[in-house]
């Protein structure tokens, strides 16, 4: 039954009328297709949309893709790796220390002879000068 | 013949193992479409595909040495893929946290007239919703993984692999929506 119909029905209540047209105007909001909006959404995706997200993945790569990797992972390969980076600095700071060790006993030997041979001078003087009271 | 495709990767990845570059070659052509697509479902991402795919071959020949099981090279190798993809969304993350407005174009969604129909469209809307794990577990399934090989790339089991499945697949169907407004 349309809405004019409805309306010009004399055996039908006003609030009849009223809810017959509420329903109208709300069934003409639905787009086209409606039912089989909700079946889809209800499915979850489908393989096919999987498919397609896939290929669209795929088209991304520019051509000459697998090239371009060796040379990167040959590059990667040339660099060094973070162990033997590490490895060439422990050692590094090794050879620092130890230099600096050996320097620094030089040093302290190097006054210790002076102190000495200083020492021994005084030594021969006290020496000279018991011998010359002793006269 | 399914054994004999599996016998000759194998013998494939062993020869890529010894360095043998046309090897490393055919493995790397043989699977970059696969692992672009699985790269594009993680990340929603098409300006993120050819770095994330040249990431996972390099990692991939760098480590070839050590997969001990060539027959197992595809399901380390999607391991690798989801690995290098969660570590990227990882860093992504933090930058969006330190650097709130520094690199905006990185929040930044695929256009939607980038991609074909609606119900890709909403296939990546609903993705982009859920979390990353769950997005890769998706897009394993997607890419033919079994739950066994699944499980042992997530390090669980497999009964544990098909609750989390299930809950994923629920998520994605609460978020799919054909013709969802953007």
């Amino acid at each position: 039954m349309n809405t004019f119909a409805s309306i010009t029905n004399p055996n039908m209540k006003p609030e009849e009328h009223a809810w017959r047209e509420l329903q109208e105007h709300a069934s003409a909001q639905l787009r086209g297709g409606f039912a089989d909006r909700v079946l889809r959404t209800a499915r979850g995706p489908q393989d096919e949309s999987w498919r397609a997200l896939f290929a669209v993945g795929s088209r991304q790569l520019r051509p000459g893709f697998a090239e371009r990797v060796l040379r990167a992972a040959r590059a990667a390969a040339d660099m060094p790796s973070l162990a033997s980076q590490f490895a060439l600095s422990a050692a590094t700071a090794a050879v620092c220390l130890g230099a600096v060790l050996f320097v620094h006993h030089r040093s302290v030997e190097a006054a210790d002879e002076r102190n000495l041979a200083q020492w021994q001078e005084i030594v021969a003087v006290a020496h000279e000068d018991d011998a010359g009271a002793g006269l | 013949m399914e054994s004999t495709s599996t016998t000759a990767l194998a013998d494939l990845v062993r020869r890529a193992q010894k360095g043998d570059e046309s090897a490393q070659r055919e493995l790397v052509v043989s699977y970059q479409h696969r692992v672009a697509g699985f790269v594009y479902a993680m990340t929603g991402r098409s300006d993120y595909v050819e770095d994330l795919s040249q990431q996972v071959f390099i990692k991939m020949i760098r480590a070839l040495d050590r997969l001990q099981a060539p027959a197992q090279f595809e399901s380390w190798l999607f391991r690798l893929a989801r690995n290098t993809c969660i570590d990227q969304l990882r860093r992504q993350k933090l930058r969006r946290i330190f650097l709130p407005f520094g690199e905006e174009h990185e929040n930044i969604p695929e256009p939607p007239g980038a991609v074909d129909s609606e119900e890709l469209d909403a296939l990546r809307h609903a993705l982009a919703q859920l979390r990353p794990q769950d997005r890769a577990l998706l897009a394993l399934v997607q890419e033919g993984r079994s739950h066994a090989e699944i499980a042992e790339t997530l390090e669980t089991s497999v009964a544990a692999v098909k609750a989390r499945l299930h809950r994923a697949r629920e998520h994605l169907r609460e978020h799919y929506q054909p013709e969802h407004e953007t």
